[in-house]
């Protein structure tokens, strides 16, 4: 498999292996803690090597990692954001899935679902941060808006932006949980009032996983930090910084309508024939072909359906700027640069027409004017100066 | 030399056949080549891509008896490797050819190419027969580079970068691939490769138009020249190509 190989070939980074400086109970200690047997455990190693994109042979080596070294501790926080990436996350509707993932990380800290509140939860922060320094793995949900001092965001008495500076300095990498982190989402649509930031643009001396999606597939958390404990090296990254084991393929490529798309046939308006029927969303504004995720793969809610499954087109969530990239439910984009409605097919008609009907003016006046015949000659200057074969 | 105005007729040029008309071989056998390949690929890129940007039509019965969608698609690609092909055979025959090859360029160092580039306007807008060029005159020349070279230029890397997305790990996602993001995104980069079709189409259309026209209007063998290589003058037309030393 190419993408197994390519994954081995990563570079691991200075100061790794990052598990060796880790401490506390593993993985596999914490499930049994929580009454999870050892065949379950195995059937998790099994299935998580396989969404990695990795051969049956690993999975020993996977399952030596998730008993042998500690957890990694994970500090979450929440910046510009809708929340939908922790609902995303804490509903896995496999009880495992979600069990691993929750106590898997050792979410020491997580805005929405920790017990702590007030001072109390703002205390495990900082000991987090001065008490494991380097060693913990910052997820950001949502952005920070940096405008005006960053003042359209505040958590504790500070500003996002201040906190998650701080944050992101002792951390080991940084993981960009959604699109909002990883690339703006719909903070940062134009005209983006409050300059919402992506974590990428604004951290430059750490590693930042950008995990986009609206939100991302809650298992991709599970993957990356299941592949660092196990490997001792961040995934491969593709160039907008997502881990290519589950963003390399386009949602088109591996989409079960495809075979209606290399065929010709499309849903032409919804509820036709061609919609019951199944046929490809192309028509019907369908980001499929643009755009990088795991969905076609992995569908959602422990493979119940996905959007395309469920007859809606692809919105391109995973991708940056998706929403300056309307009206959803049209094929091809507007021009921005126009900054008018127009489709690129509209503009070029119009061009296009344009120049006809000015080749066609110009063909009808020199017929008028009866020019078209070789009647005049210019005033003679010099008859040399021809070049070429004389 | 006196200067000639008047119509010449069929006498005239029975009398001294030499006056009037002269052959002058301006086209090398590779810019005829790749024009005509370029034409063609052309009207092969723009009429699959316009399905592709927009299937009009669908074929009947079950998904694996067709591939309409497939064959637009293998076509346009088979068709945007031979025009890339074609491109760069042009390229090189910028710097290989004689110096007509090199008489599209947009000279606009030169105070000539201005000069011949307003003049030529202004003759097209008054019907005027106009002095005559060998090669191309200045607005031919910079419509050519624009439409052809530029666009042209465009729409190869932006379709080799789209057409990479086939393949993640290929070597045109390696050489092509970083085209996507910079640009805005695969999803955009789609909607100004269409755009720029558009371009190149309206390019045609004017260049379909003023070959003809240029054709009657000058006598010159315009058309003929893209097959022969050759163009004709007649004595005393003044050879306004001198811009291009």
């Amino acid at each position: 498999m190419p993408s197994e190989s390519m994954n081995i070939r990563a570079s691991t980074l200075a100061g790794w292996p990052m598990t060796k400086s880790l401490s506390g109970p593993t993985t596999y200690e914490v499930l049994r803690d929580h009454g999870v047997d050892r065949r379950t455990f195995l059937k998790f190693a099994t299935g998580i090597t396989a969404t990695m994109g990795l051969e049956a042979t690993f999975v020993p080596q996977v399952v030596h990692a998730l008993e042998s070294k500690p957890r990694i501790p994970v500090l979450w926080m929440e910046g510009l954001s809708c929340t939908c990436c922790t609902e995303s996350f804490i509903r896995s509707s496999h009880p495992l899935v979600g069990d691993v993932i929750l106590n898997m990380l050792s979410l020491d800290y997580h805005p929405t679902i920790q017990v702590a509140a007030g001072f109390q939860a703002e205390e495990i922060v900082d000991k987090l941060i001065h008490d494991k320094p380097g060693q913990y793995v910052l997820a950001v949900e949502g952005n920070a808006p940096l405008a005006d001092g960053g003042v359209y965001c505040l958590e504790g008495g500070r500003t996002f932006e201040d906190r998650l500076r701080e944050a992101a300095s002792k951390a080991r990498f940084v993981v960009a949980w959604g699109n909002c982190a990883s690339a703006g989402c719909v903070q940062a649509a134009a005209p983006n009032p409050t300059q919402a930031t992506p974590i990428g643009k604004m951290i430059s001396d750490k590693p930042v996983i950008n995990v986009s999606g609206c939100p991302p597939i809650p298992i991709v958390m599970t993957g990356i930090l299941t592949y660092i404990l196990t490997f001792d090296r961040l995934p491969e990254l593709d160039r907008l910084g997502r881990p290519k084991m589950f963003y390399q393929h386009r949602i088109h490529d591996k989409c079960y309508r495809r075979a209606f798309f290399d065929a010709g046939q499309y849903v032409q308006s919804w509820d036709d024939e061609g919609a019951r029927l199944g046929h490809c969303l192309y028509k019907m504004g369908c980001r499929g072909p643009t755009t990088y995720n795991y969905c076609s793969t992995f569908k959602w809610n422990d493979g119940v359906s996905w959007p395309v499954g469920s007859g809606h087109g692809c919105l391109g969530c995973s991708e940056p700027g998706f929403w300056d990239d309307g009206p959803f439910f049209q094929r091809l984009a507007n021009i921005p640069q126009i900054n008018i409605d127009s489709w690129p097919e509209t503009v070029g008609k119009v061009v296009a027409g344009a120049a006809a009907i000015g080749a066609g003016a110009h063909a009808v006046s020199a017929i008028a004017k009866n020019a078209v015949k070789p009647t005049e000659k210019v005033p003679v200057e010099s008859s040399s100066g021809v070049k070429g074969e004389e | 030399m006196a200067i000639e105005t008047r119509p010449f007729t069929t006498e005239d040029f029975a009398r001294n056949p030499d006056d009037y008309y002269r052959a002058g071989y301006v086209w090398q056998v590779p810019v005829r080549v790749t024009h005509w390949v370029t034409a063609l690929s052309i009207t092969a890129l723009f009429l699959t891509g316009l399905y592709i940007a927009n299937p009009v039509f669908s074929p009947e019965g079950e998904a694996w008896k067709n591939f309409t969608m497939g064959w637009m698609r293998k076509i346009h690609f088979a068709a945007g490797f031979i025009f890339a092909v074609s491109w760069l055979t042009r390229a090189y025959w910028f710097f290989a050819g004689n110096n007509y090859a090199r008489s599209g360029f947009p000279m606009f160092w030169r105070a000539g190419w201005w000069r011949d580039l307003w003049h030529q306007l202004w003759e097209y807008l008054k019907l005027k027969r106009g002095p005559i060029h060998l090669g191309h005159n200045a607005l031919g020349g910079l419509s050519y580079t624009l439409g052809v070279v530029v666009l042209g230029a465009f729409q190869i890397l932006t379709g080799l970068a789209l057409f990479s997305q086939d393949a993640p790990t290929g070597p045109m996602n390696r050489l092509f691939g970083w085209l996507l993001p910079f640009l805005g995104g695969p999803f955009r980069v789609t909607s100004y490769h269409l755009l720029a079709a558009w371009f190149v189409f309206t390019f045609v259309i004017l260049h379909v138009y003023i070959v003809i026209y240029d054709s009657t209007q000058y006598r010159n063998g315009l058309i003929s020249g893209m097959i022969t290589g050759r163009k004709f003058y007649q004595r005393g037309d003044k050879v306004q190509d001198t811009w291009l030393g």
